[in-house]
């Protein structure tokens, strides 16, 4: 499904965020990737979501290694993949209905297919009232959970979430969590990075723990109970 | 037509104030590219006209001599004219006629009688008939001593070639319109990709083609070019009207009916649409190249 081999990333002429990082993904597995602020997790994440190209090494995606692709054949391999930005990166002018169907239109479904499937998500997330709201009137939370919905709306075969749940409350954080499960259980490959070691420990998935730009994996109870007191 | 002028959904680039100005400008543009375009035709209109009224119609002069008999010669030399193969009527214009062609020149009332007037006689070219007109004066020459065939041939050849200049200047016109049009709309775009680049980022992300971001540019800014092309365009039709209708009231003019032909109105209304397919061009271009920038 994915796989790094002795990836390398940097921005510019930067110095290189992600170095040497190597791992394979199985279809249908459920990893969390943590690591202190400023690891580069969001950067791995990057590459997973075909956003950037690293700067050396290989990125397999679906069987397929990114940089010997065609131009044109990327977006049809981006609509596989479902993305929640820790900046969230929703439409402001469009309401969170509108948002949400983005990744069905552009695809080319019917409008009268979108509506329907699209209101029940929200609904299920817990906004079943502010449909017709525009993301700057919501809340951090609420922005969430449209980020969330819009990631989820095409079934995508990757789901990468970039600290999805860190702006609500734990009780709809852990309902979300279960709506990541569930797509899990279909099929869903999902890798969810987050800070939440609590989080981490309860679901007991396997860990991928990323430190100044180098990758290792980790069992639960190697993690640290905090990252600054983490030795390695 | 509605794929065509659609909104754009995502970008709603309609909100922009940056771009509003973009109509006004391709209203002055269409507008100058209109004139030009009217006085091209009309041009050429009047050139083929005035070419085929000078070349059907000569007019023999000759010379006044107050020791010849005048009279007689006239008679010599429509006889001899209207012999010619190819000429279809020669008629002597009688000394009031005359008279009256000059009246605009000296006055109603100026004694001319004693004037040195020379005699004209029309001739009519038949038409789709050849004819050694250089052939022709010779032998008029010989036969007629100070008869003198006027072709208006160095005359026309200098309206032909100013109008010719002026044909020439008024292209360069068009396409120096054409090219600021274009400059105009790349920058109007290239503010436009800044503008949203966020949201144009998060279409690509999630999976649009480079198409379905280009074509929310096409559709809009092709229909803001059509939009200030209509009024440009009417504003221009009817200036020219108004300076036809000046031109036709001059009196005695020397100019003739101006008219752009039929041609000149279908380039005229084809105007707008060329200017917005121009657009939809260039804003692609623009919008394709800029997209092949990212990932
Ligand atoms: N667009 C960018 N341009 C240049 N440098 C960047 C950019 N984005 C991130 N970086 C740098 O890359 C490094 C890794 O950043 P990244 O966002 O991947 O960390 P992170 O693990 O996601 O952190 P956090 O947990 O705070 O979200 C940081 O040093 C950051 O300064
Ligand atoms: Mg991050």
């Amino acid at each position: 499904m994915v796989r790094f081999e002795n990836v390398g990333m940097r921005y510019g002429l930067g110095p290189e965020v992600l170095r040497d990082i190597s791992f394979h993904l199985r279809p249908g597995s459920f990893h969390f990737l943590t690591g202190p602020t400023g690891a580069g997790k969001s950067s791995l994440l990057k590459l997973l979501a075909l956003s950037h190209r690293p700067s050396r090494g290989l990125v397999t995606l679906f069987n397929k290694e990114v940089s010997s692709l065609d131009r044109e054949d990327l977006p049809a391999m981006r609509r596989k993949i479902g993305v929640v930005y820790q900046d969230f990166r929703l439409l402001d002018h469009l309401s969170a209905l509108e948002n949400v169907a983005l990744p069905l239109k552009i695809a080319g479904a019917k409008n009268s297919q979108i509506y329907q499937h699209v209101a029940e998500l929200l609904e299920w997330v817990g906004l079943g009232r502010q449909v017709d709201a525009k993301p700057p009137t919501l809340s951090g939370g609420e922005k969430q959970r449209v980020a969330i919905a819009r990631a989820v709306i095409n079934r995508p075969q990757l789901l990468i979430a970039d600290e999805p749940t860190g702006s609500m409350d734990a009780e709809m954080g852990l309902r979300l969590m279960y709506l990541f499960q569930e797509l899990n259980k279909i099929g869903t490959t999902v890798v969810v990075a987050t800070h939440d070691l609590e989080l981490i420990k309860r679901f007991g998935n396997p860990v991928m723990y990323l430190k100044d730009g180098m990758l290792t994996t980790r069992a639960q109870d190697d993690l640290p109970a905090q990252f600054s007191k983490d030795p390695a | 037509m509605i794929q065509f002028f659609g909104k754009s959904a995502e970008l709603q680039l309609e909100k922009d104030a940056s771009t509003r100005y973009l109509p006004v400008v391709i209203a002055a543009m269409i507008f100058l590219a209109a004139l030009s375009i009217g006085g091209l035709f009309a041009l050429s209109n009047a050139i083929s006209d005035w070419s085929e009224t000078l070349t059907d119609n000569l007019t023999v002069e000759i010379a006044f001599d107050p020791a010849a008999d005048l009279d007689k010669k006239v008679t010599d030399a429509v006889a001899l004219l209207s012999a010619t193969p190819g000429v279809a009527n020669a008629r002597p214009i009688e000394q009031d006629e005359t008279l009256q062609l000059l009246e605009p020149f000296l006055g109603k009332n100026a004694a001319l009688g004693g004037l040195p007037i020379p005699r004209l006689i029309e001739v009519i070219i038949a038409e789709d008939s050849a004819i050694d007109l250089a052939a022709l004066n010779e032998k008029l020459t010989e036969a007629v001593p100070g008869a003198r065939l006027d072709i208006h041939r160095p005359w026309l050849d200098k309206m032909v070639l100013l109008g010719r200049s002026i044909q020439f200047l008024a292209a360069g016109i068009m396409l120096l319109i054409g090219c600021v049009t274009v400059i105009i709309v790349i920058f109007a775009v290239r503010t436009g990709l800044i503008m949203h680049s966020e949201v144009i980022q998060v279409l690509h992300l999630i999976g649009a083609r480079d198409n379905y971001i280009a074509e929310q540019f096409q559709n809009y800014f092709s229909r803001l070019s059509f939009l200030g092309a209509l009024p440009g365009l009417i504003v221009a039709i009817i200036v020219m009207f108004i300076f036809n209708f000046l031109v036709g009231s001059l009196e005695a003019s020397m100019l003739p009916p101006l008219s752009v032909g039929i041609e000149g109105v279908i380039a005229l209304l084809l105007l707008p649409i060329l200017v917005a397919l121009l657009t939809r061009y260039t804003v692609r271009r623009v919008v394709l190249k800029s997209l092949r920038r990212m990932m």
